[in-house]
């Protein structure tokens, strides 16, 4: 693979590129997904192909095919530095690349069993048992389990002299029970909603998600919340799971801390952000409670990786301190309009050969505060604790926001009372950020993973990952209708 | 541009994994796509792409068990590959008691779907649009958006000796110009032609946006009349035709429209059907079942009549597919994705001058579901809202978030376009919508900008 994308480097280089650099990816993926004990898929998919990117006179150029015989990578080769050429139609400060040390290397994420060498019977047993549990709730319509896996070999050249060959493993599961009555639909999902828990993990990760285990709690619950109250309309305390802390930090921190977005590179489809260069060190972004990061060296992340798609090593970035924000996530060609000998924050992946490397989220953590769930829940004299997201939306510059989430209760002189349904909340982001005055303990934080971030055009998904703990926030607005 | 593979070779590639012994049926499900994307920002064109592809995607069944398997190797090799990879998935799956079998073999009808102009559209054409547009804008404004132009093949062929094929095109441009004194305009066209794209217009409109949207003023969140342009009508249809028009949503009670047949669901003025066939949509002949596609009537003159079917759903429901199908396997069923809202008598000019106060949306952003069976739904508005007052716009506002079912809104029409624009809120369909007048809409927030 690394000879393919090393000959498709010095292509584009005799092609005209000032700059070149060319990824071979082969992913295979695998998707099982039971419905009240029947099988609803089993899907198998494979792709492989090669992406060149090249700098030609300060414009970018990108082709990519799945064709990956010599002469078709010559072809694409030229037609990269043949699309830089024509972007010069419109003049452009030419890209400046922060510089980064060229790597020979071979990186792989840890895992103990390979899932894809897991005999179907015992995957497809896993899910049916869950299925099972679940549905023998009297009421639960629909009772799914899924699991999802996938490997990535990459291997990266660059005209700088780069050489890198990653392989990255991902697994994950979930379950999701649905209950409907009299028009009312209810869903309760574990242990995260939209597909489960991902990391990057064997199967091992899946034997420990106890899929089986919580499938009755959440077949209960599902039926119970068609009897619940409506979630009242008011501003009070809302405690959060950390399930939905991560939705929280993705959206209303990852998403407007890529610098890509605060240069205005993503404005016409997701849009922009509220934060600028000239804000770091400056912004409150939140309560000093609040302590984010950007880290793609954790075991196991979602968003971990040896080295970005850009060849840059993965790393740890603090990106808001005590609630003062203070850096982007960045790429080579973003990095240097920070000034100085700004270098990459190493975030630039692309979905696929067949994408372009955007900068996405690695592992955007809420850093752990002190105490458990229990213990907050226990300080609060009033309020409501939401649990697992169901719903997102949030404006062009990620400032007005409004989440759902699929259960909730009432917080009465430290207990949970009663139980609502259709929770959501709506906020500004750093007012928000600013009301938060408790943080769950490293007891309470769990690395989720994301596997449906969505970003460009042509579109992306990325997986990212995200550690969080439960947390507090006050004032805030719930039940919106 | 790439040559088209064309359904010779199509034909010869899927041999190789209908011949599978073992199995009782297959079916492989083939693609070649390729396409070229000039995006810009800030005025200038700062990520442009292209990228060919082949893929096949082949569903196994044996004895009732389905298993499915897809490559991106289009090779006699890959599709044998994939016929067995699939078996093996069949293998272990339990049986399907609504497997409704493959597709018989139909002809379906004949559709004009494919440019060559647009099909072999290079970088300097899309540079040179792009620049164009930009042209259009004063020099305190900057222009960021994408020039696409793409080129598809699709073909299915099964064991029941079902095959069909047709290539299409796609041409798009979307711009979001902003700069000034605060506020921005956009503007889109999406078609299968890339002769229909005028980089000038859209350019000029989205400008002309921008220019009217400066120094938007706060306003208080609240309920409003609302003019809504076609962009935003789109958003409701297409999220309304997520919750609801699936067969098999409805079949299995978490459709709005569950037990709702015959219901008035909307005002007598709303109808919304899907017609892949309308030479005013894009669309192929047939889905991904390989069953040819026909107009489904969803919601006529605001009563619910049906919603769409593929083979799985239509057997539970007992009725017939209506071509609907998404690739297999598709926990969420058939899916229409080519819909349209009827067009009425009105101008955009008729709806605000009848409009004592009230809100002119130009597009709304980042949406999702609140209720589904309310059909409610939240997001915000963006790039051009302005207050209406006493019949004519009065001035620019700052962005409101919104909460609001679909279907009350929908209730609430009062007036509807007399034209009406292809427009896509999914990245894989588009709907055929004008713009709408609401009578009350539901502003439950703001944004600061």
């Amino acid at each position: 693979m690394l000879e393919v994308a090393q000959h498709a480097v010095e292509a584009a280089r005799k092609a005209g590129a000032d700059y070149a650099d060319a990824r071979f990816v082969a992913e295979e993926a695998e998707s099982l997904t039971i419905k009240n004990r029947e099988m609803e898929g089993v899907d198998r998919s494979y792709s492989q192909g090669v992406g060149i990117r090249v700098l030609a006179g300060g414009y970018w150029g990108f082709a990519a095919t799945a064709r990956t015989e010599e002469a078709e990578i010559d072809r694409t080769a030229r037609l990269a530095v043949s699309i830089a050429r024509a972007a010069s139609r419109l003049p452009m400060e030419p890209v400046r690349l922060a510089s980064v040390e060229p790597v020979t290397d071979r990186w792989s994420s840890s895992f103990e069993v390979d899932p894809f060498a897991v005999p179907l019977d015992e995957k497809v047993g896993l899910l049916m048992e869950a299925s099972g549990n679940m549905q023998r709730v009297q009421g639960v319509s629909f009772a799914e389990a899924m699991l999802d896996l996938y490997r990535r070999r990459t291997a990266f050249a660059s005209s700088e002299g780069a050489a890198i060959e990653q392989t990255i493993l991902n697994s994950g599961g979930g379950i999701e029970a649905t209950a409907i009555r009299d028009g009312e639909v209810q869903r309760r999902s574990f242990p995260s909603s939209f597909r489960g828990c991902l990391k990057a993990a064997g199967y091992e990760h899946i034997r420990t998600l106890g899929l089986t285990e919580q499938a009755e709690r959440i077949g209960r619950e599902a039926v119970e919340l068609l009897s619940a109250k409506e979630c009242p309309s008011e501003v009070t305390t809302v405690v959060l799971d950390g399930d939905q802390v991560m939705l929280q930090v993705h959206e209303s921190v990852g998403h407007p801390l890529e610098l890509d977005r605060v240069l205005g590179m993503e404005e016409a489809f997701a849009g922009t952000s509220f934060v600028g260069p000239a804000d770091r060190g400056k912004l409150r972004y939140g309560s000093d409670r609040v302590t984010i990061t950007a880290d793609a060296t954790l075991p196991a992340g979602l968003g971990s990786f040896g080295y970005d798609d850009e060849g840059v090593p993965g790393q740890r970035v603090v990106l808001i301190d005590g609630g003062v924000f203070q850096n982007f996530i960045s790429s080579r060609e973003t990095a240097p309009v920070l000034g100085g000998e700004a270098r990459s924050s190493g975030a630039m992946r692309a979905d696929g050969w067949q994408n372009l490397p955007l900068i996405r989220m690695t592992n955007i953590n809420l850093e752990p505060g002190e105490g458990t769930l229990e213990e907050i829940i226990g300080d609060t004299k009033d309020g409501i604790y939401m649990a697992t997201n169901q719903s997102w939306s949030i404006d062009d510059k990620r400032v007005n926001f409004q989440f759902g989430c699929e259960v909730a209760w009432r917080i009465k002189d430290g207990k949970l009372t009663e139980l609502y349904r259709n929770p959501n909340y709506t906020g500004i982001t750093t007012e928000f950020w600013g009301s938060c005055d408790a943080v769950g303990g490293r007891e309470e934080w769990v690395l989720w993973g994301t596997p449906n971030c969505g970003k460009g055009q042509p579109g992306q998904v990325a997986r990212v990952g995200h550690g969080t703990s439960p947390a507090r926030f006050r004032n805030v607005r719930v039940g919106v209708r | 541009m790439p040559g088209l593979i064309g359904p010779d070779e199509v034909r010869t590639v899927s041999e190789a994994a209908l011949e599978l012994p073992g199995a009782d049926g297959v079916e492989v499900l083939f693609m070649h796509e390729w396409g070229g994307l000039t995006r810009f920002a800030n005025s200038s064109i700062h990520q442009s792409t292209w990228r060919e592809d082949t893929g096949i995607r082949v569903r196994v069944v044996t004895g009732g068990r389905v298993g499915v398997a897809a490559s991106n190797d289009f090779s006699k090799d890959g599709a044998a590959k994939a016929a067995a990879s699939a078996l093996e998935m069949a293998q272990v799956a339990g049986p399907d008691p609504n497997w409704p079998g493959l597709a018989p073999k139909a002809q379906p009808p004949t559709r004009a779907g494919f440019d060559e102009e647009t099909a072999a559209v290079g970088p300097d054409r899309r540079a040179e649009g792009v620049a164009t547009a930009v042209a259009q804008l004063d020099r305190a404004f900057h222009a960021a958006g994408a020039f696409d132009t793409s080129g598809v093949e699709i073909a299915l062929a099964n064991t029941e000796g079902q095959f069909c094929y047709a290539p299409y095109t796609h041409a798009g441009f979307t711009t979001v110009v902003s700069g000034g004194d605060g506020g921005s305009g956009a503007a889109e066209t999406t078609g299968p032609k890339v002769s229909e794209v005028d980089p000038e217009a859209i350019g000029r409109k989205a400008f002309q946006k921008a220019r009217d949207s400066q120094r938007p003023a706060d306003a208080p969140p609240g309920r409003y009349e609302v003019v809504l342009e076609p962009s935003a009508v789109d958003t409701m249809v297409a999220f309304l035709s997520y919750m609801g028009f699936s067969g098999r949503a409805i079949a299995e009670g978490r459709s709005p429209f569950s037990g709702k047949a015959g219901q008035q669901v909307a005002a007598p003025a709303i109808s919304i059907y899907d017609d892949a066939l309308s030479p005013l949509t894009m669309g192929i002949p047939f889905d991904f079942e390989g069953t040819p596609k026909r107009r489904v009537d969803i919601i006529e003159n605001g009563v619910f009549k049906s919603g769409v079917y593929d083979r799985r759903s239509a057997k539970s429901a007992g009725t017939e597919s209506t071509g609907h199908a998404l690739p297999q396997p598709n926990p969420e069923g058939p899916f229409p994705l080519n819909l349209f809202l009827a067009t009425g008598d009105d101008t955009l000019e008729e709806m605000i001058r009848s409009t004592q106060r009230g809100l002119l949306v130009t597009r709304f952003h980042y949406s999702n579901i609140v209720h589904p069976i309310e059909t409610t739904i939240t997001g915000m508005t963006r790039d051009g809202t302005w207050l209406i007052d006493n019949g004519e716009v009065s001035h620019p506002v700052k962005n409101f978030r919104f909460t609001q079912s679909i279907l009350e809104a929908l209730s609430n029409v009062q007036m509807v376009g007399r034209e009406s624009v292809l427009a896509s809120e999914f990245f894989f369909a588009a709907s055929r919508v004008p713009a709408l007048k609401v009578g009350s809409f539901n502003f439950s927030g703001a944004s600061d900008h």
